[in-house]
């Protein structure tokens, strides 16, 4: 050690302080581990300021906007709605700097200690962080990398660019895009071809491959798109990006084979997510890596390398917030010395979408690949009464079980509440649950709740609305 | 040169364990031989080679687990799907599922992920038991709570070799096989059709052997050497003379229980090709020495197989003596059509305790003896056993019942 310099201990130092980062070291504040949050730019990550609060803020007021015809309907005197956008972004810097003050009192009252700067691995125990001139250097019994990642665009798309636009981007633009063409096949995509249909743009969409949904549900979202004039294209390989200065053409191939040129004003893609890993310095002590460079990490988030462990989008799997707070915690946990797991079976797949989606478990292509005795069950929102009240009648609930045990091995839905919803189809996918044990317990009327209900009554074919021709052919008889 | 790699073998694998190469570096392997036996979680598979060659490197060694798309190893190859030379050598590295401390966790999916609630998988996390080794009682495949406990208790085996001694699974072995014919056939069939046909209850007890033992010590002292079996089976002709519905038949279909009047006693006897029963016929008119002397005889051409088709007939009643082999007690199997059957187990010697509240060492001998619940009942059978341990406990006895 050289005279002068200073190291300090620490227990578990958490490098990011995105939502798996903050989450983690909250947990261990808990468990009563000095902690130390390291983050670069803001906390909150991506997800708070540029990612999943800001890109709700967008759909939820694109939705707030498709129900003016409504209530113009019922009498509320609304005129036609005007978007003034300066307002908008107003609002949503007040929503993420709020919440990332709530972090900030959150750590404070957890008395962890917040650094800003730059961290850098010198040894499997020692870490150093860089901010301005400063560089202190720390040694740790445990710590986190929670870097996340950064969104790239694609290496086909022109450098300079001032219309091509990555997530955080769209979310300052001070314009309402003439012609939004949306480039890709995320959740976000479909989310913003929604928002900003709503705001007024003309939305074409190319999607860039299959999405994972249920045949239904996919179907459903896009007839509802279709009926709100956003274009889907399907891509099956991109010829060309240029942008000019009034706007961007995208040449491509569509899954019919077919050439097709497409202009707009504007273009959005969310890219794809790289790990944030680069200026870690990890690979010199070896901690293993995929080859696109994520963190390789167990069951309980622990690296190759015993003292380190990762989190969120730096490691394999879906670049989900979801993940990355259950995966926080689940280090801290075991970190802290106690025996837990995550495991990501039944993660939900939502997307904000007007009307929304919500989707866990087997889809029914999944049971029919894997050749499975299996039962549909599907309800349409139309013949819910509350949907009725409401205006939601778009979208529809779908239930797959197994035809022997009974157990329900997929829920999938899209309609407004499924986002609510969806914890409870993957507590019933987590509990294993049985056709009976949700047609035993009461459902509240009127509600969104009651079209679980009556998918999974469904699955024999008595769903009291729908209609006897709409029942299922595959009713077999139920037993108990 | 050929790229051999994991590739998905079905049922959405994501990763593979090495168990076994059938080929070594140099070997010249033909398209579809099998090549490398690689172990998922649900089965055991055999990769076979997509061509023509000679084995250049096996990259992953046995035991390893690795990521599907791994390469395993390399063939050069007489033509086939030629693909660009191998990466540098340090790229080649596997792309291992974890490093080696570490427990790696099979990539679960919906469709190989065991049912359990969040709880029952803390138990189990708790007990440091892979849930997905335990075996669920419930007929629906979901793992409770009380399957997760009876697992601790050991009243459950593994499911499968657990990941971490899995490396040890040598290649399936080829069961020997034992032609099912001859005696063998027979006795199962016969056997078969005793235990269908007859309502069997077996009733155990003891005999004092110590006057026999001391009886035949005596004798032997004096030149003359009578074996246990000779003693027991006269004193079993004069107890069946008491109790006649052991020496018996049944007649199902005349409605009729037939009491036999000849003493033919069967004696069970182990030879290499299994169970034989030669009979000693007449026993009751035999004096204690014939009978030694011609269960003798026949139990010699039992071992060598010579023994007549006279000398398996038409026994009464059968005695299973498989004391000197060793054994405390039996649920033995009466030769059908008789109505019931001994066996005799070994004699020890054990503290007894006498008359006079005096402990003294003496020989104890268990008896099994099964008997057809149609003819015969519970009582029937223990007055019965009581005669003839009457008459073995009291050699001196058995004299009185001389003709």
């Amino acid at each position: 050690m050289v005279v002068g310099e200073i190291t300090e201990e620490r227990d578990l130092i958490v490098v990011g302080g995105g939502p798996g980062g903050y989450t983690a070291a909250i947990r261990a504040a808990q468990l009563g581990l000095q902690v130390t949050l390291v983050e670069e730019t803001d906390l909150g990550g991506i997800c708070l300021n540029r990612g999943c609060i800001p890109s709700k803020v967008w759909t939820h007021t694109g939705k707030k906007i498709s129900e003016v015809p409504q209530m113009q309907e019922m009498g509320i005197g609304v005129n036609e709605p005007e978007l003034d956008l300066d307002k908008l972004l107003t609002y949503k810097n007040k929503i993420t700097e709020q919440l990332q003050k709530g972090v900030q009192s959150l750590c404070q009252g957890n008395k962890i200690e917040v650094l800003k700067g730059k961290a850098t691995f010198t040894a499997e125990d020692r870490i150093g962080v860089e901010y301005g001139h400063q560089f202190d250097t720390y040694i740790f019994k445990h710590a986190i990398i929670a870097t996340g990642s950064t969104a790239a665009l694609p290496k086909e798309f022109p450098k300079a660019r001032q219309r091509i636009l990555l997530s955080h981007e769209l979310f300052d633009l001070t314009e309402i895009p003439n012609h939004l063409l949306i480039y890709g096949n995320d959740y976000i995509a479909f989310e913003m071809a929604s928002a900003y249909q709503s705001f007024g743009s003309k939305v074409t969409l190319i999607q860039t491959g299959e999405l994972s949904l249920d045949q239904s549900i996919e179907k459903e979202l896009k007839r509802t798109f279709k009926k709100k004039k956003i274009k889907i294209i399907q891509q099956d390989s991109l010829q060309s990006i240029e942008e000019t200065d009034e706007g961007v053409t995208v040449k491509l191939t569509d899954h019919k084979g077919k050439e097709q040129t497409i202009e707009g004003s504007h273009l959005y893609t969310s890219g794809h997510q790289q790990p944030n890993v680069q200026s870690l310095g990890i690979n010199r002590f070896g901690v293993d890596q995929t080859e696109d460079g994520h963190i390789i990490v167990d069951h309980t988030m622990k690296s190759s390398v015993p003292t380190i462990y990762a989190i969120g989008d730096v490691t394999e799997g879906p670049s989900l917030a979801v993940k990355a707070i259950k995966q926080g915690k689940v280090a801290a946990e075991a970190i802290a010395g106690e025996n837990v797991e995550a495991d990501l079976t039944f993660l939900p797949t939502i997307m904000h979408t007007n009307p929304p989606v919500a989707s866990v478990g087997l889809t029914e292509q999944e049971a029919e690949e894997n050749n499975l005795d299996y039962l549909v069950g599907q309800f349409n929102l139309n013949a819910n009464g509350y949907a009725k009240v409401t205006g939601k009648t778009d979208g529809n609930i779908k239930v797959i079980s197994d035809a022997k045990t009974e157990i329900i091995l997929g829920i999938h839905m899209i309609g407004e509440g499924a986002i609510e919803l969806s914890s409870t189809f993957v507590q019933l996918l987590e509990m294993a649950a049985k056709v009976e044990d949700i047609r035993f317990p009461l459902f509240a009327h009127p509600s969104t709740n009651e079209s679980l209900l009556e998918a999974v009554e469904a699955l024999s074919g008595q769903a009291i609305h729908n209609p006897p021709k709409k029942q299922p052919d595959k009713i077999k008889e139920r037993s108990f | 040169m050929l790229e051999v790699k994991l590739h998905d073998i079905g049922e959405g694998m994501t990763e593979g364990e090495i168990v076994h190469y059938h080929v070594k570096e140099g070997d010249t392997v033909k398209t579809d031989q099998p090549l490398v036996e690689v172990q998922t979680d649900k089965m055991v598979a055999e990769l076979p080679s997509p061509g023509t060659g000679t084995i250049k490197e096996i990259i992953v060694p046995v035991g390893e687990t690795v990521q599907v798309g791994t390469t395993l190893l390399y063939i050069e190859g007489e033509g086939a799907n030629q693909t660009s030379e191998p990466e540098p050598k340090e790229n080649r590295k596997p792309a291992k599922a974890n490093n080696q401390p570490m427990q790696p966790k099979r990539m679960q999916t919906t469709l190989n992920r065991v049912l359990a609630t969040p709880y029952t998988r803390k138990i189990a996390r708790d007990n440091g038991i892979d849930i997905e080794e335990v075996q669920p009682s419930d007929p629906s495949g979901r793992v409770t709570e009380e399957d997760v406990y009876q697992f601790i208790n050991g009243n459950q085996t593994p499911k499968a070799e657990p990941a971490t001694e899995s490396k040890s699974i040598a290649k399936p072995t080829q069961p020997d096989e034992i032609p099912f014919r001859g005696i063998r056939k027979k006795i199962a069939q016969k056997m078969t059709k005793s235990i269908n046909t007859i309502p069997h209850v077996t009733h155990f007890d003891e005999i004092n052997m110590t006057r026999l033992v001391e009886l035949r010590e005596e004798l032997k002292a004096s030149g003359v050497s009578v074996s246990v079996p000779a003693y027991l089976v006269k004193a079993l002709t004069i107890a069946l003379k008491d109790f006649p519905v052991f020496n018996a038949e049944l007649d199902e279909e005349n409605e009729k229980i037939i009491l036999k009047k000849d003493y033919h006693i069967g004696m069970a006897s182990d030879t290499e090709d299994g169970l034989i029963v030669p009979v000693v016929h007449h026993a009751d008119q035999k004096s204690i020495q014939q009978i030694h002397s011609e269960i003798k005889e026949l139990t010699h051409k039992a071992k060598e197989g010579k023994l007549e088709h006279a000398d398996l007939q038409n026994s009464t009643f059968t005695v299973s003596n498989v004391g000197p082999l060793g054994s405390t007690g039996a649920t033995p199997i009466i030769n059908y059509p008789e109505t019931a059957l001994i066996a005799f187990h070994k004699t020890k010697k054990v503290p007894i305790v006498t008359d006079d509240n005096e402990i003294v060492i003496g020989h104890m001998m268990n008896l099994s003896m099964s008997f057809d619940h149609r003819v015969a009942d519970g009582a029937t059978a223990v007055a019965f056993t009581n005669r003839l341990a009457g008459l073995i406990e009291h050699p001196n006895k058995l004299m009185l019942e001389m003709i």
